[in-house]
């Protein structure tokens, strides 16, 4: 009877916790406000000024729109992928993202009407040979991943004979040719040039090709949106002010009115410490919701780890079966593809949106919470048998067996794994960048799609990194003294 | 009140099977009330198994085992109730390291009610005494030499108040300066009349404590008989042949 109540003790605890996590689904955006999607680096059409505030031509546009025809947006710099398979799954209602209008896109989704012209580019290291695609040949090019440059570039691959290598964000793109791993990227020709005005160390090289338009996308059912995005387009070119935002980043034509349209955004003073103190606040704020993260996942996962663990030396062959496949599921799944399949995938399943927030906890419960789950049934298992035979012995019931007798001894074997695990967790927060959580290493992807100053930018945040470690050691020993002593 | 010639263990036709492995064929087993019963016989006859059996810590493959009439291997039977009656002495002692001496004593009798706190930690003084350990109450058991430990496991099943006491190579594990103590408090035990089911190499001790000894060999009993017939008068060959070797060692 005793064993019993504590099996189903159990499992009532852990499905509590999981109709919890799962309830927490916040309630259905209000009438005419909707939740746009855009990407982290894509200058002069979204990134964070020198303020961290979101600006840029969509971002502008897209405000302005709604103004003029009565609704309320929210933008989410997700990052572009991720916003285009939150839209698929329903997790936002639009995406402007310098989003070239093709017809696979327009299959998916509803495209507006083109708001801005482009055509793509190559650009190469400044100061390189290479001044058109056919020097290409055996040649390594950077994309990236699902832009309309990109598959520029894959249609004219065999042509010319060069292999591709894909990054997720533009700056390591530019990143791969500056530092010479690739000698050419692709990009949109005004983003490119934005970049090149900023700073960056690139040449275009060649003509505007395969001119596509920019346009604004939402899901197929959507039309009430697309029609007054339409008509707000519509009203602005006419009453001038969609030039005016244009003339705002690209200045009025020459490339120096562009260079000075884009000072207004940067930061004045690029040395390692004047860069510091301009991103102080960004950087503390990437770094308190990364604290937050951690801090809410720790207490999940270990909460879970404990319980999964214990079902595993419980003497009942389902509740072992349960802990067994937890862990086998959850420890083997990457976390980044855990992340996106709970971020991207099951909102399509359940039909409901899953904030960012909620799946980054919920895949650093399961990830972080099936490798708790091991050690701690691991550190049980390690107790003596014996021990638990002469606790039962004395007429003690299980439950109580494992807490008075079994657990404090296991807890000693467990604690260094548990700190392990909390440094892993801190670390592993930083993967959640990926669907688009504002913690510390996502604002350094944002300062950088910026300032492009990659180096010192990371610097940074690694060194920020080492510091919170650093302490979490420090609590950790001192906690484990405590324990052990 | 138990009457004198009552069964308070009763093992019938009892089978244990390890895949297909046989390691107990067909026991039958009765342990009187105030007897005391010492298994003999060599290693993997199945001596420490069927200790086991009687308390539930080793199950059945078939047959019945019963105490005080009340069947262990039958669901509905509460075996953390029976084993509350039936103290258990291991080898290797299974003291709780975590806990002190007197917190080891005191555990089980606090957890299952048995008494309050401060009740049962003046009894668990007692036997603390009994087993010639007072001044270690306060002590961790790792500070303690193997006999003290024995003795102090020895003091903690006793303070369930145990109607049966099953003692698993109690000695073994000890360096031979200690093996005397414990015997020495066994044997307080025995005359004081609490049943006993011991397995052991102690030959001397087993002639001098035992009501009756049984032989295992290959998982079956040999056979059984008072000291004197088995260990003076052994009518199986095995029997001699197993004697002859332990008492010249």
């Amino acid at each position: 009877m005793q064993r019993k109540s504590f099996v189903t003790g159990l499992f009532v605890i852990l499905a509590g916790l999981f109709l919890t996590l799962w309830s927490a689904k916040p309630a259905q955006a209000a009438e005419k406000h909707y939740t746009i999607g855009t990407d982290v680096t894509y200058a002069p059409f979204e990134f964070a000024n020198e303020k961290n505030q979101y600006v840029g031509i969509d971002i502008d546009l897209m405000n302005a729109i709604a103004k003029t025809e009565g609704f309320t947006v929210t933008i989410k710099p997700v990052g572009f992928n991720a916003a285009v398979q939150a839209l698929e799954a329903g997790q936002i209602d639009g995406v402007i993202a310098g989003m070239s209008i093709t017809p696979e896109r327009q299959e998916k989704f509803l495209m507006s009407k083109p708001y801005y012209n482009v055509g793509v580019v190559m650009a190469v290291k400044q100061g390189s040979k290479i001044k058109s695609l056919k020097q290409l040949k055996g040649q390594r090019v950077a994309i990236k991943t699902g832009t309309a440059a990109a598959n520029y570039a894959l249609s004219v691959k065999d042509k010319y004979g060069f292999t591709t290598v894909t990054f997720d964000d533009s700056n390591n793109m530019y990143q791969d040719v500056t530092t010479g791993n690739s000698v050419a990227c692709f990009e949109d020709s005004p983003v490119m040039q934005y970049a090149i005005n900023t700073g960056l160390k690139l040449s275009i090289v060649t003509k505007p090709a395969n001119p596509t338009g920019y346009g604004f996308a939402t899901n197929k059912k959507n039309t009430e949106l697309m029609a007054q995005f339409n008509a707000g387009l519509k009203k602005l070119k006419a009453n001038g002010q969609y030039t005016k935002i244009l003339q705002k980043y690209l200045g009025t034509g020459s490339k120096k009115s562009q260079a000075a349209a884009n000072k207004k955004t940067q930061e004045t003073d690029r040395s390692f410490f004047g860069l510091l103190k301009a991103n102080w606040g960004t950087l503390m704020g990437g770094l308190q919701e990364t604290l937050l993260v951690t801090v809410v996942a720790i207490i999940f996962a270990t909460i879970v780890g404990i319980l999964v663990g214990l079902l595993g030396v419980l003497p009942n062959a389902f509740a072992r079966g349960i802990s067994i496949t937890f862990i086998y599921i959850f420890r083997g799944l990457p976390l980044l593809v855990l992340a996106l399949f709970i971020y991207t995938g099951v909102p399509s399943l359940i039909g409901a949106k899953v904030p960012a927030f909620l799946a980054g906890i919920i895949t650093l419960t399961l990830n972080e919470g099936a490798y708790t789950a091991a050690f701690v049934k691991g550190g049980i298992e390690a107790v003596d048998v014996g021990q638990m035979e002469a606790a039962r012995s004395l007429g003690l019931p299980f439950g109580k067996a494992l807490r008075k007798v079994i657990l404090p001894q296991g807890i000693r074997i467990m604690v260094p794994s548990f700190i392990n695990q909390f440094i892993i967790t801190l670390k592993d927060t930083s993967i959640l960048s990926i669907i688009g959580i504002l913690e510390l290493t996502q604002s350094g992807k944002i300062i950088i799609a910026r300032n492009m100053e990659g180096f010192k930018i990371w610097t940074m945040v690694a060194l920020i990194y080492l510091v919170i470690i650093t302490l979490l050691t420090w609590l950790s020993n001192w906690v484990q003294k405590k324990v052990q002593a | 009140m138990t009457e004198e010639n009552t069964d308070r263990v009763q093992m019938q036709d009892v089978y244990k099977d390890y895949g297909t492995n046989h390691v107990i064929k067909d026991v039958n087993l009765n342990v009187k009330n105030n007897e005391v019963v010492v298994l003999i016989g060599p290693s993997g006859a199945g001596k420490s198994t069927v200790l086991r059996m009687i308390n539930g810590l080793e199950t059945t493959t078939k047959g019945h085992i019963l105490i005080d009439g009340a069947d262990i291997s039958q669901p509905h039977v509460d075996i953390n109730r029976i084993r509350e009656k039936i103290g258990m002495v291991f080898q290797h002692f299974n003291l709780f390291p975590h806990m002190t001496v007197l917190e080891n004593v005191i555990l089980a009798p606090v957890e299952l009610k048995k008494a309050d706190k401060a009740t049962a930690t003046a009894e668990a003084r007692k036997f603390l005494e009994t087993v010639g350990l007072t001044e270690k109450a306060d002590a961790m058991p790792a500070s303690l030499s193997g006999g003290q430990q024995q003795r102090v496991a020895i003091a903690r099943a006793l303070a369930m108040h145990p109607d049966i006491m099953l003692f698993d190579e109690p000695t073994s594990a000890l360096d031979p300066e200690m093996v005397g103590d414990v015997l020495q408090v066994m044997r307080q035990l025995a005359q004081q009349g609490m049943t006993m089911v011991i397995v052991t190499h102690e030959m001397g001790f087993a002639k001098e404590v035992a009501d009756r000894v049984v032989f295992f060999d290959g998982g079956q009993i040999l056979e059984q008989g008072t000291p004197t017939e088995i260990f003076d008068h052994p009518k199986e060959e095995r029997t001699q042949s197993f004697l002859n070797k332990v008492l010249q060692a």
